[in-house]
């Protein structure tokens, strides 16, 4: 059963993309994500005393050797915040939007299946984390390529790198934070199948990613630091030393899966028990 | 309920290919409140099924029940010879359903936004859809405003969408809840005049509505619901008969007419001015309209108008559900 | 319909498979090491051959301080006077993860690994660098041919390897300690000794010193520090991932990168190389205090020394600086900077004096 609806599964997934793709909300929040680096770049470029050392967002002095660290500023800068309200934004939305809608009813009798459509509607905000980083990757690569030399990149531990290798790093950043926010995802999906009102499930989302990352910051509370999903996402810095400290990498996908695992079960046992009154 | 009930006493409710719907001891209850009590509903396959009650009474929920939305509580739901919610996916997409209004993607085309419901339907077949797609619009006489956003749609569009959504495979039972509503009087008439069509064609069609005229135009059953509990169903003359008679007479002696009626076993009284409206106690024995029309001009009751109502559903509904009833008694 | 809460069953069992996980996890098989005696344990860390490895050390403090935000040492960090001092009260203050690359006794790579920032130290050969990715400053150093000992920390990589500090520990157990052997436990997935040296005054605040020392090589993989009532170690020091291989020696080769300010350090003088550090503030740090000093020539080696630094070579005004307002507490005769293992007195006429003993003990030696 499963397997012979596979292509027809397939389908779903692209018409959830091709939905979620086509709202103006969606491109809005992938513009501005663009927006941060692009502002970074102009700020440096155009600054008249330009980039302090060692002050404001880290890099930020190595965008004028290497326009690539307009993304990598731009994703440092985007981890706490940004990325977590857009994430929050699609993932609170998955269900509850569709409640909101009223277009649940009308997808689970056609029927789409209620673990198929959970997983279908997983997937796409996986696929709009990707989207996401990339956004930012883009607007800084551009920004990086217009404005700055592509010179010699120089990674945390001191060493110096070619500028197709800092591409490749950025990328391999970008896969990080892509897979940082992916627990974060899995919240947002089962916080919206607690509700019909999407903006509650947005919202419980984003402030349980700003809750988790002052935790963090508590020194009191340190034994709880490896079990918070926000723990490792500012160690994207990691693959910017030499060699790679492939180590948080690692830890950071164990935790997501831990917490899309048991957000993923959570959500389904809502979902699956849950009289759809929308 | 549990399984050793299942299998003694009761009839397997599988063995029934011949009713499209049917529920056995439906209940659902929010809370303490139960929005649907005991129901046992039959729907004959090929059936028109007029599903009627007031607001409140519990019509939408029992839907939800029927399309595997809402679990119930207690009872058991089968729809097309198969149990629900248990056979859903094999269930569903042989129904189309129109369930408490239309809802659609307001950003994306009519015709976008059927392409989604029919990709989320495991069983349609891609090769078709694009075909399907274009019928199902112009069935409903929405081919010119395919191509528009949803958001610009009026009420009546987006109602016949979703009537395009119900319509996007060969259906064997459509449920449609108030498929009529914000559609003006042409878009009216060519919906009933849709449904008959489908009817000939063999598909069950249960509608759900609080307008009775509309009912008693389209459908051949019709059941009805009343805070929860099933009040009434069958064919629809068999509704209509299970009515009182009733008469109604136009006199200035209007005590005195009272009188006579009551003289020949009937209850009247007083609905307006210069109106006596009397009912029989009971559907039999009751006085042909030309004996009671003797009897007042034999008592000097100046008779200025006389009509004996023909039963109609409504009086059935007003009995039954008490939606209406007049306050003067 | 009537079994809903069977689908409640995967969110419950989740966390079970992942407590499993867990546990599975942090129990791993490692065989125990051979029994053997202190002495051969204390042996086979003298002839200890891992010159060779690549690990992951994990360095924290418990030493009852407050906790300064980074924010608030930043800047000081930058201070001319204070820079060493700041980055010493991180160091004390704050966790630390680093890697360590060490092949023979003239190649070691020490990167600490901050949040968005990397502290560098290496040598290679005769070149010592260290790189501070914050300020983007190099310092480079040429060592005299022939120097063995490795780079010391410095206030830009602020660690030691567990390897480094075992070794301190050890040359000052001399008959003032009780050397045992406690109850062995795996490091970083090697089977270890676990060495504890117990000091025999009750003049110190240090309670005991357990070293984890590789079954096989006699590598010592972790240091704890005991200060006198206090359940956790006050002072942690640890491989979490260790390879014994040699590592590439890329590792090791290091080119002051574009833009960054490059610093000539003179060569240590002869006198200081032969001690254990370079004049630098952090000789008086508790490893320091409790585990070096003892070893310069000039002092005994005993758990209870008291560091006198003569008021001369303090830098002036170290009293107002508000670093030390801000830590350390008026005392009798000046201000006492108060720890659970370590104490600092600086005296009203300039005089520092550093010991892992109780401040009665600094205040007495003071008034001598």
């Amino acid at each position: 059963m499963l397997l012979s609806s596979a292509p027809a599964s397939a389908r779903l997934f692209v018409s959830e993309l091709s939905v979620l793709f086509r709202r103006w909300r969606t491109w809005t929040m992938l513009a501005a994500l663009a927006a941060v680096p692009v502002l970074i770049g102009l700020a440096v470029r155009f600054s008249p005393k330009g980039p302090p050392s060692g002050r404001g967002p880290a890099f930020l002095d190595q965008i004028t050797h290497n326009g690539l660290f307009a993304g990598v500023v731009g994703l440092v800068v985007c981890t706490p915040l940004f990325l977590p309200l857009t994430v929050g934004v699609v993932a609170g939305d998955t269900i509850a939007g569709e409640a909101n809608l009223g277009t649940l009813r009308y997808l689970l009798a056609a029927p789409a299946g209620r673990v198929r459509l959970l997983v279908v509607k997983y997937l796409a905000s996986a696929v709009f984390c990707v989207a996401a980083a990339l956004a930012v990757v883009v607007g800084g690569t551009l920004t990086g390529a217009v404005l700055f030399p592509l010179g010699q990149a120089t990674l945390l531990s001191g060493d110096t790198i070619s500028p197709g290798e800092a591409f490749g790093r950025l990328l391999l950043m970008a896969g990080y934070v892509t897979v940082s926010l992916l627990g974060l995802s899995a919240i947002g999906l089962f916080a919206s199948t607690m509700t019909n009102v999407p903006v509650g499930a947005m919202a419980a989302t984003i402030v349980l990613a700003v809750v988790s990352q002052v935790l963090d910051a508590l020194d009191q509370l340190d034994w709880l630091h490896p079990w918070l999903f926000s723990d490792h996402w500012l160690s994207v810095a990691d693959l910017l030393r030499e060699p790679i400290a492939w180590g948080s990498f690692g830890e950071n996908t164990l935790l997501q899966l831990g917490y899309i695992a048991l957000f993923g079960a959570l959500a389904y046992g809502r979902f699956t028990t849950k009289d759809v009154l929308a | 309920m549990s399984p050793a009930a299942e299998g003694a006493g009761k009839p397997s409710l599988a063995a029934s290919p011949e009713t499209a719907v049917r529920t056995e001891g439906l209940t659902k209850r929010f809370g303490r409140h139960h929005a649907v009590d005991g129901l046992d509903l039959t729907v004959p396959r090929g059936a028109v099924f007029g599903f009627l009650g007031p607001n409140g009474s519990g019509k939408t929920t029992t839907i939800r029940m029927l399309l595997g939305l809402v679990s119930p509580t207690a009872g058991r739901v089968e729809v097309l010879g198969e149990e629900m919610p248990a056979r859903l996916m094999g269930v569903l997409p042989r129904v189309g359903a129109l369930v408490e209004g239309p809802a659609f993607y307001p950003f994306l085309s009519g015709e976008a936004n059927l392409h989604r419901l029919d990709t989320a339907d495991l069983r349609a077949p891609v090769r078709t859809r694009g075909e399907r797609v274009k019928s199902a619009l112009e069935r409903v006489g929405l081919e010119h405003a395919a191509h528009k956003r949803v958001h610009a749609y009026s009420l009546g569009m987006k109602q016949r969408l979703g009537l395009a959504a119900a319509l996007l495979a060969p259906r064997e039972l459509l449920v449609l809840d108030e498929p009529t509503n914000g559609l003006d009087p042409q878009g009216t008439r060519e919906v009933r005049s849709l449904i008959r069509s489908l009817a000939q064609d063999g598909t069950t069609v249960f509608v759900s509505s609080h307008l009775l005229a509309e009912v008693e135009q389209i459908c051949t059953h019709a059941a009805m619901l009343r805070t929860g509990k099933l009040v009434a169903q069958g064919t629809l003359d068999e509704l209509r008969g299970a009515a009182l008679p009733r008469v109604e007479v136009r006199t200035p002696d209007e005590s005195q007419a009272a009188e006579v009626l009551r003289g020949l076993g009937l209850s009247p009284e007083r609905s307006a001015p210069g109106t006596v409206v009397a009912s029989s106690a009971a559907n039999d024995g009751a006085p042909a309209p030309e004996e009671v029309v003797a009897a007042l001009v034999g008592a000097g009751v100046r008779v200025r108008g006389f009509a004996a109502a023909a039963a109609s559903l409504e009086e059935r509904f007003v009995e039954l559900t008490g939606e209406g009833f007049d306050v003067a008694q | 319909m009537k079994r809903i809460w069977t689908r409640w069953l995967p969110a419950a069992a989740v966390p079970a498979v992942i407590a499993v996980g867990v546990l599975a996890a942090g129990a791993a098989a490692v065989s125990p090491p051979p029994p053997a005696t202190p002495e051969q344990v204390l042996g086979l860390v003298a002839s200890h051959a891992a010159r060779q490895f690549s690990g992951t050390v994990e360095e924290k403090a418990d030493l009852g301080l407050p906790s300064i935000p980074s924010q608030a040492l930043a800047p000081a960090t930058k201070s001319a006077t204070l820079g060493s001092e700041a980055a010493l009260l991180e160091l004390l203050t704050t966790a630390h993860t680093a890697r360590v690359y060490a092949d023979g006794p003239t190649k070691l790579r020490v990167q600490v690994m901050d949040q968005l920032a990397e502290r560098d130290a290496i040598r290679n050969g005769n070149d010592a660098w260290t790189f501070d990715s914050k300020t983007n400053e190099v310092t480079h150093t040429t060592l005299p041919a022939g120097t063995g000992s490795e780079p010391s920390p410095t206030a830009k990589a602020p660690v030691m390897t567990p390897d480094q500090l075992a070794q301190r520990f050890l040359a000052a157990a001399g008959p003032s300690t009780n050397v045992t052997l406690g109850q062995s436990a795996p490091v970083a997935g090697h089977s270890a000794y676990a060495l504890v040296l117990t000091p025999k005054t009750s003049g110190t605040l240090v309670s005991s010193v357990q070293i984890a020392v590789e079954a096989q090589t006699g590598l010592p993989l972790s240091v704890d520090v005991y200060a006198k009532g206090q359940k956790d170690p006050a002072f942690h020091s640890a491989f979490t991932k260790l390879d014994l291989g040699a590592p590439d020696a890329s590792v090791f080769a290091f080119t002051p990168p574009a833009g960054a300010t490059v610093k000539q350090q003179p060569a240590p003088t002869p006198k200081a190389s032969a001690g254990t550090m370079p004049k630098s503030p952090s000789t008086a740090s508790p490893k320091a205090s409790a585990g070096t000093t003892p070893k310069s020539p000039e002092s005994a080696p005993s758990w209870d020394t008291v560091l006198v630094v003569p008021a001369a070579k303090v830098p002036a005004g170290l009293l107002d600086q508000p670093l030390v307002k801000q830590l350390a507490t008026p005392v009798a005769g000046g201000r006492l900077l108060s720890s659970s293992l370590v104490n600092i007195l600086i005296t009203d006429d300039g005089r520092v004096l550093a010991g892992a003993v109780p401040a009665s003990t600094l205040l007495a030696k003071a008034a001598q």
